[in-house]
């Protein structure tokens, strides 16, 4: 076995971006690379079938009409029920089925990518592992045996500082409209706009993370009142006049 | 056990300037909803580890040094040519990005970043891009101080991911032994 420090950092170019994966604790690189691997073919498939921006991938196809769900490869399906499910844990804030051009699932998809190519990792002998996909962050362990991964959360006006630092024992998801201009869609007002400027969600599930922190960006005091209510889950929001906002328990590092 | 009142957690100073943010309109990541119309392939910057590869000067549109198919690319953080400790930088190698060629320089003092910049960036004059560049390459700048600059293992949020930028970045890095 061929150990290598701690951490190694693996980059994996897809979907648009850059996705990252951090091992950490000395492991055998060459059971890391193989799983490593998986990883990689998992998030290559999800962007194979779910992207909208290839015209012939089978989300798009099936925006367009051209092919019946049934016709799609079967983890469509299984993606748009977890839309639905999450649809109805947001009483409808979450709504791929409302955006123009067709169904949607992208705003679910990075986040369950994430974390299918984490589970390719659970295996190795390391302390813990990162898997962030753009801010979407699903992870397990910590950076040592008995410690806790820390995730900095930025301010969506100032990149180089960041609003708060936070316990990352599983996944987090942020959303906001500060890298990409007005993308969010209100499903009740049928318009393009945000309530907050950087909404942030933890919990266990990233894809959930994910939907749930595009319902609070969008649905804002409103959502976070919900997510308080669903167990596990914890959200923070900045707004644009610079006030955060939490639920009681969301995990902030305070030193 | 779940319970209530939502709480005010404090107030961030400043963030009035959030809307400077607002009025682009980059859009490259997956996730946007509408508008873009072309994305990054699916494939991965492959830039061997032992490159010593230096660039052409920006603005020739100079190819990047290796394009592969769908792979991996491994930071590990083994040996190094370049001093790990005062201060010095190195510039990573000319990778792609959204609508160019760039590199990263980094500018460190012992295991502390003391500067991002873009070592070169050639992005073909279009001024969409250049007006993306002027605006993200700062971002990307500085979440790479903000995530050194505290103990942390990740970062979330208004994370603007150049592909090319955080693989330049990362090879920088990788040469300064941090």
């Amino acid at each position: 076995m061929t150990e290598v420090a701690s951490p190694t950092r693996h980059l994996i170019e897809v979907m648009g971006t850059v996705v990252t994966i951090d091992l950490f604790g000395p492991h055998d690189s060459s059971a890391a690379h193989a799983a490593i691997g998986r990883a990689r073919d998992v998030l290559v498939d999800v962007d194979r079938v779910f992207s909208t921006y290839k015209p012939t991938s089978p989300v798009s196809r099936l925006r367009r009409g051209e092919v019946t769900l049934g016709e799609t490869p079967p983890q469509v399906a299984d993606v748009l029920d977890l839309c639905q499910r999450a649809k109805t844990l947001s009483v409808g804030w979450f709504d791929p089925w409302s955006l123009p051009g067709g169904v949607d699932p992208t705003g679910y998809v990075k986040g369950w990518a994430a974390q299918l190519a984490l589970d390719e990792l659970r295996g190795l002998d390391v302390t813990g592992a990162i898997v962030n996909a753009a801010g979407d962050i699903a992870s397990f362990g910590g950076p040592e045996t008995g410690k806790v991964f820390r995730t900095g959360i930025v301010r969506p006006d100032d990149a180089q500082r960041l609003a708060a630092v936070v316990e990352l024992r599983a996944c987090l998801a942020t959303s906001g409209e500060a890298e990409r201009g007005a993308h969010l869609y209100n499903p009740f007002t049928h318009e393009f706009s945000s309530a907050v400027a950087s909404a942030s969600v933890t919990g266990p599930d990233l894809g959930v993370c994910d939907a749930l922190a595009t319902a609070l960006s969008v649905g804002g005091h409103d959502v976070m009142v919900l997510i308080d209510t669903i167990e596990g889950y914890e959200a923070m929001t900045l707004d644009a006049t610079g006030t955060m906002r939490a639920t009681p328990d969301f995990p902030f590092v305070h030193d | 056990m779940k319970r209530s009142p939502i709480v005010a957690v404090g107030t961030v100073v400043g963030l009035a300037s959030v809307l400077s943010f607002h009025s682009s309109p980059a859009k490259i990541s997956l996730s946007s909803a509408t508008g873009v119309t072309t994305t990054l392939p699916t494939t991965t910057t492959s830039v061997p580890a032992t490159t010593t590869t230096t660039h052409n000067s920006a603005g020739t549109g100079a190819a990047p040094t290796t394009v592969a198919p769908t792979t991996t690319t491994t930071v590990a953080p083994t040996t190094t040519t370049v001093p790990t400790s005062g201060v010095r930088s190195a510039t990573g190698p000319l990778v792609n990005y959204y609508f160019g060629v760039l590199s990263v320089k980094v500018t460190a003092n012992g295991k502390k970043i003391t500067a991002v910049t873009l070592g070169s960036i050639s992005d073909g004059g279009n001024p969409r891009s250049q007006q993306i560049d002027q605006y993200a390459t700062p971002i990307l700048a500085q979440e790479a101080m903000a995530a050194q600059s505290s103990n942390i293992q990740s970062i979330s949020g208004a994370s603007y991911t150049s592909a090319g930028f955080q693989m330049s970045l990362q090879y920088a890095l990788k040469k300064l032994g941090i």
